[in-house]
């Protein structure tokens, strides 16, 4: 332990130490993969067998067929218009939900913004370090961590228990868990951003609002707007998944047809999905290409 | 004011905002306002769901089953990540085009190849992991290899476009030098970019570890065994207690993954 203690004040074993960090991490990822392919292949059916008998492609290519509507009783719902406008409203659901999770999200980074960058409660973008400033910052971080941590499923989970079905759950669960991402990357640009202006600000006699507007917005909203607009990629995708908890859109018509093997229908969801995945990120593309700042 | 000006001062930052607002404001606009947002007694359950916490279940038969879940969810992890890396490494060299980039290559051929690897990593990564599974399972049925595949497609599809991008940035003057010494393209790929992209590609993979470590939870709510599976069995019988049991373990481990993701990334930068 002591040898480790001086080699670290060292700077030259500097490298030594990273390396050995590295080492260390390559032999420990190793194992785990070893070991867990080894508990999953031996631990009784793993269903890897499977992959390679005839019956279960056959399957699958079934399956696929049940999808694009070959064993449909009665007109495709892909040839029926009425179906296209039902399904179509239950993807605008969809939409929306990802636009309020982005906008709880949104909200919420914005206003957790100052507290939670390191450098303003200690102080070096211009006013007073506090103890209290600290004190948010560090709960600040460890709400972000644990949003962050529990996957928005569980936090579906849990929202619908006590919120009626609907469009605001969904949008809480996805908000939730992305206002610990978003949130956490908005901050980390405040601490990066250069303090000079801010400073400049605060020592000609401006008030905090005006130091935000004019010394940190100009420089943060750019690539907060940026990690908004990626998250939202992903946001689009798992909208779905937390439909399926009762939560509307797209995800719960999906299930619902999943138990009554209506393949068929699921087909057409699966196509709105698509479109609405793809939309989103050309839409995402070009905004992210738009915000620039001057 | 002019419709001239109003153009000028409606550009770029102004018109994002207002796209913004009336985004928020349309989505808003689809929520039915008419039944009440909560349950009845639904603050009596959040309440009661909060008190659960202290203390949440510690019995040391539950434990046990945490311990077991959270294995599973940490291999199912693991076991997805290296199909995924398996796959998506090979299909972001193809994506960068970094392979055929010799002079005498055909330039149309290689523009097509990597279109259409983009295009295949673009429908992988389309689909959530959840939905694949759910796919899967009614095509195959359940088991964990349906789950691990299910959460390998998207992630070699993400994997494959990071990759790609890293491969892309490799600065072009040390792959120009080791070219002019006559090296094939397999050598420069292993000598040149692999190398050199090496610290990004590795600090990418760990932090998608990080966020597989989530999907292998959630994943085993189709009903294989797992943290997300033990969380659903416990709000199914309203043992809140258990709840909060198995949620400290979910981020005990996802820390733990970041803590070592942030390490390795660190000890990267040079």
């Amino acid at each position: 332990m002591e040898r480790a203690g001086i080699g670290q004040s060292h700077p030259r074993d500097g490298a030594r130490v990273r390396f050995s960090a590295l080492r260390w991490s390559a032999y420990a990822a190793a194992m785990l993969v070893v070991a867990a392919w080894a508990f999953i292949l031996l631990d009784g059916d793993s269903g890897f067998g499977d992959l390679f008998r005839q019956r279960t492609w056959q399957n699958a290519g079934q399956f696929v067929a049940s999808l694009a509507g070959a064993d449909s009783d009665g007109p495709s719902p892909f040839v029926q218009a009425a179906r296209w406008r039902e399904t179509g409203q239950l993807a605008l659901n969809t939409l929306a939900m990802s636009v309020l999770a982005m906008g709880i999200a949104g909200v919420g980074a914005l206003i957790l913004l100052m507290p939670g960058a390191r450098n303003v409660s200690d102080g070096t973008l211009g006013g007073a370090p506090s103890r209290t400033g600290r004190v948010v910052y560090a709960a600040v971080r460890v709400f972000y961590a644990l949003t962050r941590a529990i996957p928005e499923l569980v936090w579906a989970m849990l929202i619908v228990f006590f919120l009626s079905p609907g469009i605001i759950p969904g949008a809480l669960a996805l908000g939730i868990h992305n206002l610990g991402i978003v949130g956490r990357l908005t901050s980390e640009v405040v601490e990066n951003l250069d303090p000079a202006p801010a400073r400049a600000l605060r020592a000609a006699g401006a008030s905090s609002p005006k130091v935000l507007l004019y010394g940190v917005f100009p420089q943060a909203l750019p690539l907060f707007l940026t990690f908004l607009m990626y998250r939202w990629e992903v946001v689009i995708r798992t909208t779905v998944v937390v439909g399926f908890l009762n939560a509307g859109g797209l995800g719960r018509e999906f299930r619902l047809r999943m138990s009554w093997f209506h393949y068929d229908d699921v087909g057409l969801l699966l196509v709105w999905y698509l479109l609405l995945v793809i939309a989103v990120d050309v839409l995402s593309a070009q905004l992210r290409r738009r915000v620039r700042w001057d | 004011m002019s419709l001239r000006r109003l153009q000028n001062w409606l550009t770029g930052p102004r018109l994002l905002t207002l796209g913004i607002v009336f985004a928020l404001a349309w989505s808003l606009s689809r929520v039915d306002w008419q039944q009440p947002i909560g349950h009845t007694g639904g603050g009596g359950a959040a309440l009661q769901v909060l008190l659960a916490l202290f203390p949440p279940e510690l019995s040391q038969e539950f434990l046990r089953i945490c311990v077991v879940a959270s294995w599973h969810t940490l291999a199912y992890a693991i076991a997805g990540m290296s199909i995924a890396v398996a796959l998506g490494l090979p299909l972001g060299v193809l994506a960068s085009g970094v392979l055929a980039s010799s002079p005498d290559g055909s330039e149309t051929r290689r523009r097509t190849l990597m279109a259409s690897v983009r295009f295949l990593l673009a429908a992988m990564r389309s689909v959530h992991e959840l939905v694949w599974v759910l796919l899967f399972v009614a095509a195959v049925g359940l088991s964990p290899m349906a789950a691990i595949l299910a959460m390998a497609i998207p992630y070699a599809g993400i994997l494959g476009r990071i990759y790609a991008e890293q491969l892309q940035d490799v600065p072009a003057e040390p792959v120009a030098a080791l070219r002019t010494t006559g090296a094939s393209s397999a050598h420069i790929l292993l000598y040149g970019y692999i190398p050199m992209a090496l610290p990004d590609l590795l600090s990418y993979t760990f932090y998608r570890l990080e966020c597989g470590i989530r999907a292998a939870a959630i994943m085993s709510f189709v009903g294989i065994d797992g943290i997300g599976f033990q969380i659903e069995l416990s709000l199914a019988d309203l043992l809140f207690r258990q709840v909060w049991t198995l949620l400290i373990f979910l981020v005990a481990l996802v820390v733990a993954v970041d803590w070592w993701s942030s390490r390795v990334r660190r000890s990267m930068a040079y």
